[in-house]
């Protein structure tokens, strides 16, 4: 039996994978490893995201471009259509994808908002998670029976902002991964934003803020802090960023159904990458993810070479690993494999000067 | 003759009452959300499987098994999970996150057991029913019979077992307080281990009874777990007689609701049954976020008292 080894598509399919998730579970972990709230709604983030794909960009640019018909039901030709304008003009393929990306940011950021009311009722942290969760499977299920928005479940294909690239492509490296390329490249702009945020805001009094209330909501509140309208903030600023990872996501697919965003990945998979990483550790949630992508898209990438051997389908152990994995996590080591380390507002040697006089 | 729907929604509700008084009985007694409620049902609905498709047991015998079964698996998750996590301090939040990996951890297994099924066995696990293996009273269906039954027995035996036995005092008095029970010489250990016995038995009796009606596979907890949640927090969490009735109104609303309306608007509006629980879900937790315990039942019902005695004097 021979054992394949990956090639350039494997890696660039990793780092594409690796670079979205990281922007989801940065931005996760501000709301679950900084300020303590059990958001299981994530996936709704994401989904706000690529839905948004899914509907308006394929639209806008039928307008723009002078495309008639009606949309759903010639969606392939026009996509077509508006995939041949793009070809030609990175330009217009660039400000598409930029919008796109602000927009889906938008409806994500606002999502966060409408699913937050419940904490503004003070319902118990079990009961916002229940109800997150099924807010987030509620909208799914909208999104997936309801026609007009992406076709019902029959999906429907995104204008693609990257098919100018292929033409740049050098010798011996295909379109799809000069594709892949650009989607890494632009993923990675988002994701330096990303973690430039969100370390940044680790670091400051904000940061020092949101730990306080996540360990002791009462006394924050004590100290005259708005905790309810700190929720709020963090939850939509934390779906936003998670919105433009479905966004790409969703670009990088190039089609997009109202099943895309499982709870299971978008949801429960972050959420083990933060625990395993350390909750409000940046760099472990840095380390987490990467350690669960890569093991993820290797059982992928294994699975037929996996199928013959097990009696069941390799697509399970996914779940199973996932599942084992948050258990002992939580039970041997629920600080993570780079636990959270105080963040002091000035050097060690000023506070000590700070001491003396 | 009873109309089919009736019948449908009230084994329905009787299937989510079992399983919301288990989600209700780990939360009220040992302060756990257990996550994995639904998924304990899906256990019922494969040993219900295996027993009459592998073994040749009856679909009803077989329910005993699911007792068993569901009883083990629940306490493992106790010894194996929950007591470990308790042992070294762990928060309310993260035994909830344990119990969503072990829902995680079980459904996979439970999808690798249904491969296997399929594959090793022959036998067809997924998008199965066991309606041929079901008896008829009367023109009553036996799954309506047996459900309701069993349902009335387990609340009685439940009901006379808290209010009479020293065990069921013991039960409340750790709901309330676990260290102040042990102060008092209760051995919560064991009661944990009861409860937990009964938080696993209690769905995969209820699984056993799903596949007589309903297509089954091994994520059917997926979805039946927002029913199983929307009934327990209408309950509010706290006695299984609100999780029974939070149960029926759910279904209600779910089954037999939905279909009416459907009657109207077209069945279109089927395919989002799903929401029913949904909304019950923000309505509850937007306006008595306590659910149905939490009502103020006392002054209602000195309301209805002092409109009694009004109406009396003016006649």
């Amino acid at each position: 039996m021979t054992v394949l080894i990956p090639g350039m598509e494997f890696f660039v399919a990793l780092a594409i994978y690796v670079i979205i998730f990281l922007v989801v579970t940065l931005s996760y972990n501000m709301v679950y490893g900084y300020m303590g709230i059990p958001d299981y709604g994530r996936a709704l983030a994401a989904a706000g995201g690529g839905f948004l794909c899914g509907y308006l960009p394929g639209r806008l640019m039928a307008y723009i471009l002078g495309i008639q018909g009606d949309y759903l039901e010639k969606v392939f030709l026009i996509v077509s259509d508006i995939n041949t304008a793009l070809k030609g003009d990175a330009l217009l393929s660039v400000a598409l994808l930029l919008l796109t990306i602000l927009l889906g940011s938008l409806a994500a950021g606002i999502l966060g908002l409408v699913v937050s009311i419940p904490i503004l009722r003070n319902v118990r942290i079990f009961y916002l998670a229940i109800s997150l969760l099924a807010i987030q499977t509620g909208f799914q299920t909208i999104c997936y029976h309801w026609d007009p928005i992406l076709r019902g479940e029959f999906g429907v294909p995104i204008p693609d902002p990257f098919i100018w690239v292929a033409r740049y492509a050098p010798p011996g490296v295909s379109a799809g991964v000069m594709r892949g390329i650009a989607v890494v490249i632009a993923s990675g702009v988002v994701l330096l934003l990303t973690a430039y945020y969100f370390t940044s805001v680790g670091k400051s009094p904000l940061g020092r803020l949101l730990k306080a209330v996540r360990d002791d909501e009462e006394s924050a509140e004590a100290l005259g802090r708005d905790v309810n309208k700190l929720f709020l903030k963090v939850m939509a600023v934390s779906y936003a960023f998670t919105g433009a990872a479905g966004v790409l996501f969703a670009y990088y697919q190039g089609f997009v159904v109202g099943t895309d965003f499982p709870k299971e990945l978008w949801t429960f998979w972050p959420l083990a990458m933060v625990i395993l990483g350390g909750l409000a550790s940046n760099k472990g949630t840095v380390l987490g993810t990467i350690v669960f992508i890569a093991l993820k898209r290797l059982i992928i990438f294994y699975k037929a070479d996996l199928e013959p051997i097990l009696p069941f389908s390799p697509v399970w152990l996914d779940g199973l690993l996932l599942g084992l994995f948050l258990i002992l996590l939580l039970i041997y080591r629920p600080r993570g494999l780079v636990p959270e380390r105080a963040e002091l507002p000035f050097s060690k040697e000023e506070i000590e000067k700070i001491k003396k006089s | 003759m009873v109309s089919p729907l009736l019948l449908r929604t009230i084994v329905f509700a009787n299937v989510i009452a079992f399983m919301a008084m288990s989600a209700t009985l780990t939360m009220a007694k040992t302060n756990v959300n257990n996550f994995a409620a639904a998924t304990f049902g899906t256990i019922g609905i494969y040993i219900t499987l295996t027993s009459t498709k592998v073994f040749g047991i009856g679909l009803y015998p077989s329910l005993l098994l699911c007792f068993i079964g569901g009883g083990i698996v629940g306490v493992a998750t106790y010894l194996l999970l929950i007591k470990p996590l308790k042992t070294r301090g762990a928060k309310g939040g993260e035994i909830m996150i344990a119990t969503l990996a072990l829902d995680t951890a079980l459904i996979a297994l439970l999808n690798i057991y249904a491969d296997f099924l399929n594959r090793v066995l022959k036998v067809m696990s997924r998008d199965f029913t066991l309606t041929p293996y079901d008896f008829n009273f009367l023109g009553v269906s036996g799954v309506f019979i047996v459900s309701s039954v069993m349902l009335i027995a387990v609340l009685t035996t439940l009901h006379l077992i808290y209010t009479r036995t020293s065990m069921g005092i013991a039960l409340r008095a750790m709901g309330e307080s676990p260290s102040l029970a042990e102060c008092q010489g209760v051995d919560t250990e064991r009661l944990c281990v009861v409860t937990w016995f009964l938080a696993g038995s209690l769905p995969a009796i209820a699984g056993g009874l799903f596949p007589v009606y309903w297509m089954s596979n091994p994520n059917v907890s997926v979805f039946i777990g927002i029913t199983v949640f929307g009934a327990s927090i209408l309950g509010g969490f706290m006695t299984i007689y609100d999780a029974i009735a939070g149960s029926y109104i759910v279904a209600f609303a779910q089954v037999a609701l939905v279909s009416y309306i459907s009657s109207f608007v077209g069945s279109w509006i089927l395919s989002y049954q799903f929401l029913a629980p949904l909304s019950v879900i923000v309505i509850t937790l937007l306006t008595f976020p306590s659910g149905i315990y939490g009502l103020p039942w006392d002054r209602l019902w000195e309301k209805v008292k002092t409109l009694k005695g009004s109406n009396k004097g003016r006649k």
